[in-house]
């Protein structure tokens, strides 16, 4: 274990960010990687596997999945199958793959094919929030509980599976109050700080990760010298960023990222799991229903303003709260999901007065320079 | 007071020196690896032409691809908002900027004299000057000649590519079944205004419509450009130092605002980027 505390403690694991699972893992212990938001974590903690996100790798060049997936397909989930393929994962115990978007889907499949965890196992995530589609996805969790039980060599109960809930709701929480803290201007923690935050509890066990979010949330709190203020307050929105090399060449450009949508960010926290009689309602109806994400259709309103309130009404809401004066839709190249999105969101927000910056990037960060100059164009016309 | 905007863009380098009543001098030349190094050498010819020393000028704005190379600049601006401002201080009625550069191609909505909205496509070579170029070495011409002759043409060549590589091969397949270099170049050009056209439309074409950079200097692009808008365009009479010139403008705003105590000549040094050999 590190010395390291709060920001400092954060940063180390981002920058390792599979040296604490592997560190349990030596002492015995199970590491579950999982894709995206679905598959619940509690289902993991409460049979003791560490939950470990799986993320792609900015800086590494792809070799080795243009063999197996098409040249057209997002660049993230290309990125996962490569370092996966060069074994970047081999160490893990379980891996969770989920049809969070076709992306997911593709890799989940093959990851089974060639990529032998002692469990591996598809989630198949509806893309309807119907009661039938949430009937099946309940299902679908169930299924998942009994086949990571046969390699856990134990099962979990009721009473285990509430517990991890109100440990991961109390992670929610404590991510929610992070973010509350940039509400005010400057914001006390840049994007960066809180990306590197959020990748590490991802990348470490629930008890550890509260007890991280504690530590940094006391740090930042009393903090002088945290990020400047600067003209753009701004939201991100879009499929995801996991290295601090974007969030810092924004933020270097004169924009404050304040708040994101994004699935690292709070869309990965945002709504806690309610704690109901049967625990499976709680996950299936929290997971399919109340995270939101453009890959889960929601039914279409009377009119095309109440359609788009009802879709986005969210974000105005973050907007007000996170006093934000602009939005950066980050769209890593082929994420079809966030893509079409695009023309009716933009809309949206253009309609309440904020500028929109939409730049569909490559995901490497080799490819990041020539977008400065469209950061610090969009920067010096906000405002 | 003077001001000077210095624009380093891929291919050429733009300088603008102004007072508060207009533009004293400006002057373009090529880029070039050592230009980029050497910005000091740019601004020197500059001043030279307009019988100044570097003391006398109060605020230097940078721009362009080489923006960061400027060590003596007091600021570095974006050229998408140079480019604005220079364009609409000479178009007060301007709405859509078309800025055909060296290397990449932007389009810039403007409303009020306020940035609105852009798209630029700076990844592959296609609707830039670049693609130009390639197609004038491979028909052994001058880019400046091949705009007008492109304009000869009352028959334009098929051509379906505009990926400058693939375009370079459809050349020769054409010339090679006999077709004209006219009718060729009225071709390539047609559709290198289709692909400039199509992306910019993506942010609203609407009137005025302003076309500059290298780009506008050739008048077959410009012509299939206009036939594409369906309205005619404006193009300004030094098309390239409009981004130079919004650097210049910016300058002049930033040093109103710059208190006469932090003006006293920041420790500005006339000299050579020296970052590239900073290990020696």
């Amino acid at each position: 274990m590190s010395d390291l505390k709060g920001l400092a403690r954060a940063a180390q694991i981002y920058r390792g960010r599979h040296e604490r699972a592997k560190e349990i893992k030596a002492g015995g212990g199970k590491v579950a990687g999982y894709f995206c938001c679905y598959p619940p974590l509690e289902l993991m903690t409460s049979l003791d596997y560490m939950p470990l996100r799986i993320l792609g790798d900015m800086n590494e060049p792809l070799t080795e999945a243009d063999t197996y997936l098409p040249t057209a397909m997002c660049c993230f989930y290309r990125s996962v199958l490569d370092t996966a393929m060069k074994g970047r994962f081999d160490f893990i115990d379980a891996f969770i793959g989920a049809h969070a978007c076709d992306g997911a889907e593709r890799v989940s499949y093959i990851w089974k094919s060639y990529l032998k965890s002692p469990c591996s196992f598809y989630l198949d995530v509806p893309h309807t929030n119907h009661a039938a589609s949430i009937e099946l996805f309940k299902k679908q969790l169930m299924y998942l509980g009994e086949e990571l039980e046969k390699t856990a060599g134990k099962k979990a109960n009721r009473e285990m599976l509430k517990q991890a809930v109100a440990l991961h709701n109390k992670q929610r929480s404590l991510v929610r109050r992070l973010y509350s803290l940039n509400k005010g201007d400057p914001p006390l923690m840049s994007g960066s700080e809180i990306l590197q935050v959020l990748i590490a509890i991802m990348c470490i066990p629930a008890v550890e990760g509260n007890a991280l979010l504690e530590e940094v949330i006391e740090e930042v709190k009393v903090r002088a010298g945290g990020p400047k203020q600067r003209k753009g307050r701004i939201l991100v929105w879009g499929s995801l960023i996991d290295d601090i090399a974007l969030t810092g060449l924004i933020e270097d450009c004169g924009l404050n990222i304040v708040i994101d949508d994004t699935a690292i960010g709070t869309r990965s926290f945002w709504v806690d799991v309610d704690e109901t009689e049967d625990p499976f309602d709680g996950l299936a109806i929290r997971y399919l229903d109340k995270v939101v994400c453009p890959r889960t259709f929601r039914d279409t309103k009377q009119t095309r303003m109440e359609d788009l309130d009802n879709r986005f009404g969210y974000l105005k809401k973050m907007v007000k709260e996170w006093n934000v004066n602009g939005v950066y839709f980050n769209i890593i190249r082929n994420c079809d999901i966030h893509g079409y999105e695009i023309p009716e969101l933009r809309d949206y927000l253009e309609g309440i007065g904020l500028p929109v910056l939409v730049i569909e990037q490559d995901y490497s960060t080799t490819a990041l320079e020539p977008l400065r100059t469209r950061f610090q164009a969009f920067a010096e016309n906000i405002g | 007071m003077f001001f000077a905007g210095i624009d380093i863009g891929s291919t050429i380098t733009k300088v603008v020196i102004k007072n508060e009543e207009g533009i004293l001098v400006s002057t373009a030349q090529p880029t070039g690896a050592e230009h980029r190094r050497l910005a000091h050498e740019v601004i020197k010819g500059a001043l030279k032409k307009a019988g100044l020393t570097f003391d006398q000028i109060d605020f230097i704005v940078a721009t362009g691809y080489g923006r960061i190379n400027v060590p003596f600049a007091d600021a570095q601006v974006s050229e998408i908002t140079c480019h604005m401002r220079g364009v609409s201080w000479l178009f007060p009625g301007v709405s859509t900027v078309i800025d055909i550069g060296g290397q990449d191609c932007k389009g810039i909505k403007v409303a009020g004299g306020r940035m609105r909205n852009f798209i630029m496509n700076d990844k592959c070579a296609a609707g830039t000057g670049r693609f130009l170029e390639v197609i004038s070495d491979t028909l052994g011409l001058k880019l400046e000649d091949i705009g007008e002759i492109s304009l000869r043409s009352d028959n334009p060549a098929g051509v379906s590519k505009t990926c400058t590589i693939f375009a370079e091969q459809e050349v020769l397949l054409r010339l090679s079944e006999g077709v004209s270099v006219e009718d060729i170049l009225a071709g390539l050009h047609k559709a290198l205004a289709g692909r400039i056209h199509s992306m910019v439309s993506k942010i609203k074409i609407e009137k005025d419509v302003v076309i500059t950079g290298g780009g506008a200097k050739n008048a077959g692009l410009c012509k299939y450009l206009e036939e594409r808008i369906g309205f005619p365009v404006l193009i300004p009479s030094e098309p390239l130092i409009t981004g130079a010139l919004g650097a210049s403008i910016l300058a002049q705003e930033m040093a109103a605002k710059t208190s006469a105590d932090e003006q006293v000549k920041k420790e500005r040094k006339l000299e050579a980027v020296t970052f590239f050999d900073k290990e020696d």
